[in-house]
């Protein structure tokens, strides 16, 4: 996958995409939702390589909407060891003066992004009995709540930190088995997806509770990743492993899937609801498609079918779908990062 | 109509049911297992009658004339859906008691037509209480929009203000009144208690129900009707979104409060959708009850067309297939009306004139579209409240915090609610015609989800293995695992390495269940199927075996001295040989002494034991399932062609058979079948319970 196929070529040149080669293999992604201080049309965008060793980095790039060009900030670049799980900024908050990013792995770390380095702010750490931490699989951060990241643990476990405190809020026992990903909907209300295949909703004011709201078809088949629609917040979407559907559900319709979506020609990797729409959903899979698509009203008889497609030829592993850049799809598959105009 | 002594069962319950109640009907919408839909199966009249034709002497007993009067109905419905349009002719043909049309009340019409609808699980108010396994309540039937009742039209015109639809193993019971009764948990009971006392001591309406699927009753009528788990997805609905995981008693006491909430519901749908809709189609039934010099009209109307009017409707509230409509059934309280007339009335004209025209609402069609927009501040939070007001207390407070946060989010904020694709995307437009959806199977390629998988199943060890705890078997196995992979990953493409990794772990594992499958079909008394238990079987199995070494050969030595001393050390080490020999080979009878052996109390092993002939063998299927192993074990009374039903019916199951090893002894039979298990279109595969099941309809249960 070093050398991208010829088809590929117009792509890369013209003004509604652009990628860029790093020297490793890439997974986690995240797009910041600040702009740059001197430019508007400017943003962040932080990208965690995917080595098979304790020597990983995240390394920052700077995208420029009008240009459309992507160039990575060498002072920006930071060791990680082991690749990070998953990557995020903060949520927009104006009161803060740095941007803060996060990433997950063994630990959840905090991170401030300054003009001209990236220093460690904190390393969150949930165990109290043993100074190493059950690894994390994913996290979120509540925008609502910007004090608020929720992390998912192989442990079975959800943690909620304090990032102001530095302290643990709460921590759930979420799930019979690893917990994979988690998303927030409200303030104090998030979703986790396990390998015991089930969706679970939480609500912070009644811990003792959990909502089943989809349980894998076949038992035990894991959920891999969810993605909470910020737009309607009654949708939400999920992957199982080794599947090609991407299943909707809505919150208010436990165990019933509204729709799945079966386009792809291979496993699903990632979901992302569109920024500015409630209706829209980006998925992209080993197929080496990334699909938009429109939910329908009421489907035809042969299924939904994508609205659009992009083929990037390989395996997409990363997607994002930032409401800070509404126009643009940020794809990861390789050792490429590309950004593609909606 | 001569109905089978079962179906009379049936019409009894129903009869019962409905007198007990005193309301208009009873109807049983049975699974018709070929289509998967609900049709009508029998159903009791008990409303006003106008005209009374019989043959009979004028002393018919009140109950003996009412349930004359279902079957004269069921009749009249059968003349006028044969296609018979000349009144003479149906004269001719027809008692002179039958029934015609204008000798019908209005509810009686209602009761007639039901005849010509079915159901498929999740659609209407039958499939729905049939898919979510609870009754549905409806009042004020009369005035809601067709769209909430599908016969919402034909409610209207007979006055039938309240049906209720409880679902029984195999079917659903509807009952309708033309009073308004609100919802009463007793009433159900009632019902239920009913039914239950009719399903005990007779075999239920089920063996009636087998009549209707041809080939394959053992898989139509068995494994299928208890499980919840076929993928019907249920569109939802404002009456009532039934959760399988709330807590039942909280949701009924909150049933009361909803059903208000669905009469507000139908009142407004009325006002805004069904106002437009009624004028153009109640030139058909309605009408036609109210005036009977109009009947000619609907008899000229061919009743497969009436059929298909019915049919239809139901297409365009969704088909079970899709389980798409969701995104507009529950948003019939939008102020979209207009759109939705027009397209109704669209399709008026060659509802009746094409026959098989699908009526997919279009997709694109502007109308609707928007109906997945964030509902609007004002309707939204109703709606949720009401929405979840049956739910487990704490989900729904949750879910209306959700979502009153999100119609307050939403309406902050100006939404166009558009991805609107710019001339420069880098997306080009889904080609339509191309890519069929895969079949399961192809994706557990090696390198399916490689990426995701290291991330979420390795890389979280690769911590845990660093972090010293190395004494866990977690990180062990996970340092292991990244130590292949980083070997394998060693200058070749992510791919290869992945393959490799994963597909031998695969292979190791199927190994391994393979030959669980084995020691299973080896040891005679599986407890349970998993894993574990079949260890620990074995292991007793084992040790049950030595132990008879033992004995046998212990009493080889008391037999010894008697007979010939010299041999002794030779003969010892010949018999334990051949035990074990035996043992092995002629494990299916052994198998069967063992199981007799255990139970009979005095136990031990003795030679009287073994000589027990198999005829005298119980009944007994076994089936385990392992993955996608699958043993089957059979033992049963023999029967023509059983061994190839019994290879049959598990076909249907997508279980396929890979060996088999059966035996025939005084009329019994004995078998054993290898297989795997396939999955269905759904990703689902069979279940223990449900081959067991299967099985046992099949197979004679008695010696002949």
């Amino acid at each position: 996958m070093d050398n991208p196929s010829s088809a590929q070529e117009p792509h890369l040149r013209s003004e509604n995409s652009v990628s860029h080669d790093c020297p490793y293999p890439i997974y986690a992604m995240a797009v910041s939702s600040a702009a740059s201080h001197h430019n508007r049309r400017r943003r962040n965008i932080a990208v965690g390589s995917f080595v098979e060793d304790p020597g990983n980095r995240v390394d920052i790039f700077s995208f420029d909407e009008e240009t459309t060009s992507l160039k990575p900030i060498p002072t920006l670049s930071f060791e990680h060891p082991y690749p990070p799980t998953k990557l995020m900024f903060q949520p927009p908050n104006p009161r803060s003066a740095a941007e803060l990013l996060a990433s997950s792995g063994d630990y959840l770390r905090i991170w401030e992004v300054r003009d001209s380095s990236i220093e460690p702010l904190s390393t969150l750490n949930n165990s109290k009995t043993s100074e190493f931490c059950a690894p994390l699989t994913s996290f979120d951060w509540n925008d609502l709540e910007p004090r608020r990241i929720g992390t998912s643990s192989i442990d079975t476990t959800c943690t909620i930190w304090d990032i102001e405190k530095g302290a643990v809020e709460t921590q759930l026992i979420a799930h019979d088995k690893e917990v994979y990903d988690i998303a927030w909907g409200e303030a104090g209300v998030f979703a986790s997806v396990s390998a015991d295949g089930s969706v679970r909703i939480f609500d912070l004011r009644d811990k003792e509770h959990s909502t089943i709201i989809y349980e894998s078809p076949q038992p035990d088949t894991p959920l891999l990743r969810l993605a909470w629609n910020k737009q309607d917040l009654r949708y939400m979407a999920t992957i199982l492993m080794d599947s090609n559907k991407v299943v909707i559900l809505d919150i208010r319709s436990p165990t019933m899937p509204v729709a799945e979506l079966e386009k792809h020609q291979a496993s699903v990797n990632a979901i992302a609801w569109a920024p500015q729409s409630s209706r829209h959903i980006c998925s992209a899979g080993d197929d080496g498609q990334a699909l938009i698509w429109e939910l329908p009203t009421v489907a035809g008889p042969n299924g939904i079918d994508p609205m659009s497609m992009y083929l990037a030829g390989t395996e997409v592993n990363q997607l994002q779908w930032s409401a800070a850049l509404p126009d643009w799809i940020a794809i990861a598959f390789s050792n490429k990062l590309q950004m593609l105009r909606v | 109509m001569a109905a089978p002594p079962s179906s009379r069962e049936l019409q009894h319950m129903l009869q019962r049911a409905v007198q007990t109640v005193e309301w208009t009907y009873s109807l049983f919408w049975q699974l018709c297992p070929q289509q998967r839909i609900l049709v009508w199966g029998d159903g009791y009249y008990n409303g006003a009658i106008k005209t009374r034709k019989t043959v009979q002497p004028m002393e018919v007993s009140a109950e003996e004339a009412s349930l004359q009067r279902s079957q004269q109905l069921r009749e009249l419905y059968d003349a006028l859906s044969s296609g018979d349009t000349n009144q003479q002719q149906q004269q001719a043909r027809r008692p002179s008691a039958s029934l015609s049309p204008e000798d019908l009340t209005e509810s009686e019409w209602f009761y007639l037509m039901c005849v010509s609808f079915s159901f498929a699980p999740g659609v209407g108010l039958p499939g729905r209480a049939y898919a979510k396994r609870q009754h549905v309540w409806l009042t004020g039937a009369n005035e809601v929009d067709s769209k909430l009742f599908t016969r919402a039209i034909l409610a209207k015109s007979a006055r039938i203000q309240t049906v209720v639809c409880i679902p029984l193993l195999d079917g659903v019971v509807e009952l309708g009144t033309v009073e308004r009764v609100q919802e009463d948990l007793g009433f159900v009971q009632h019902i239920k208690s009913i039914c239950a006392e009719h399903q005990q001591p007779h075999q239920t309406p089920k063996p009636a129900l087998s009549e209707h699927s041809t080939s394959s009753p053992a898989t139509a009528s068995g494994p299928r009707f208890h499980s919840s788990t076929v993928p019907v997805p249920a569109p939802y609905t404002t009456i009532h979104t039934s959760q399988d995981n709330s807590d039942q008693i909280e949701e009924e006491e909150e049933e009361e409060e909803e059903d208000d909430e669905v009469d507000a519901d139908a009142d407004a749908v009325a006002d805004s959708d069904s106002d437009g809709e009624t004028v153009p189609q109640s030139s058909a039934p309605s009408s036609g009850v109210q005036n009977p010099n109009s009947m000619p009209q609907i008899k000229t109307t061919e009743p497969s067309q009436l059929v298909q009017l019915d049919m239809s409707e139901d297409i365009r509230l969704g088909s079970p297939e899709d389980g798409s409509n969701n995104w507009d059934s529950d948003y019939h309280l939008l102020p979209h009306g207009p759109n939705k007339n027009q397209e109704v009335q669209q399709n008026r004209p060659d509802l009746c004139s094409s026959q098989s025209t699908p009526r997919w609402p279009r997709i694109q069609d502007p109308g609707i579209n928007h109906s997945l927009e964030p509902a609007p501040t004002t309707s939204g939070v109703p709606l949720s409240e009401n929405e979840f007001a049956q739910e487990d207390s704490h989900f729904s407070q949750t879910v209306s915090t959700i979502l009153h946060h999100q119609s307050s989010r939403c309406s902050s904020s100006s939404m166009t609610g558009n991805v609107t694709q710019s001339i420069h995307s880098a997306f080009s437009k889904w080609p339509a015609t191309t890519c069929d959806s895969l079949a399961h199977g192809n994706l557990r390629g090696s390198s399916s989800q490689w990426t995701l998988k290291y991330i979420l199943f390795t890389v979280p060890f690769l911590h845990a293995s660093k972090s010293g705890d190395e004494t866990s078997p977690k990180s062990r196995d996970a340092a292991a695992i990244s130590d292949s992979a980083s070997r394998l990953r060693k200058g070749t493409p992510q791919e290869e390495l992945s393959a490799n990794h994963v597909l031998a772990e695969r292979r190791r594992r199927e190994k391994l269940n393979e030959r669980f499958i084995i020691l299973r079909s080896l040891v005679p008394f599986v407890t349970k199927m998993d894993k574990a238990s079949i260890l620990g079987d074995t292991i007793e199995y084992v040790k049950q075996l030595r132990k008879k070494i033992q004995e046998l050969e212990a009493r080889f030595r008391q037999m010894e001295p008697d007979g010939h001393p010299k041999k002794n050390a030779k003969e010892q080490r010949s018999s334990s040989n051949n035990t074990a020999a035996r043992v092995q080979v002629g494990q299916g009878l052994d198998r069967r002494k063992m199981r007799i052996v255990e139970d009979s109390p005095t136990g031990g092993g003795k030679p009287k034991a073994a000589v027990v002939s198999p005829a005298e063998g119980v009944l007994q299927v076994e089936v385990s399932i392992i993955e996608s192993d699958a043993l089957v074990e059979l033992q049963c009374p023999h029967r023509e062609g059983l061994l190839l039903d019994v290879m049959q019916m598990l076909r249907e199951l997508r279980v396929e058979i890979t060996a088999v090893q059966s035996s025939l002894c005084n009329g019994f039979f004995v078998a054993e079948l290898r297989a795997k298990v396939k999955e269905y279109a759904n990703g689902r595969r069979a279940t223990i319970m449900e081959v067991k099941r299967a099985i046992n309809q099949i197979i004679p249960q008695y010696l002949r």
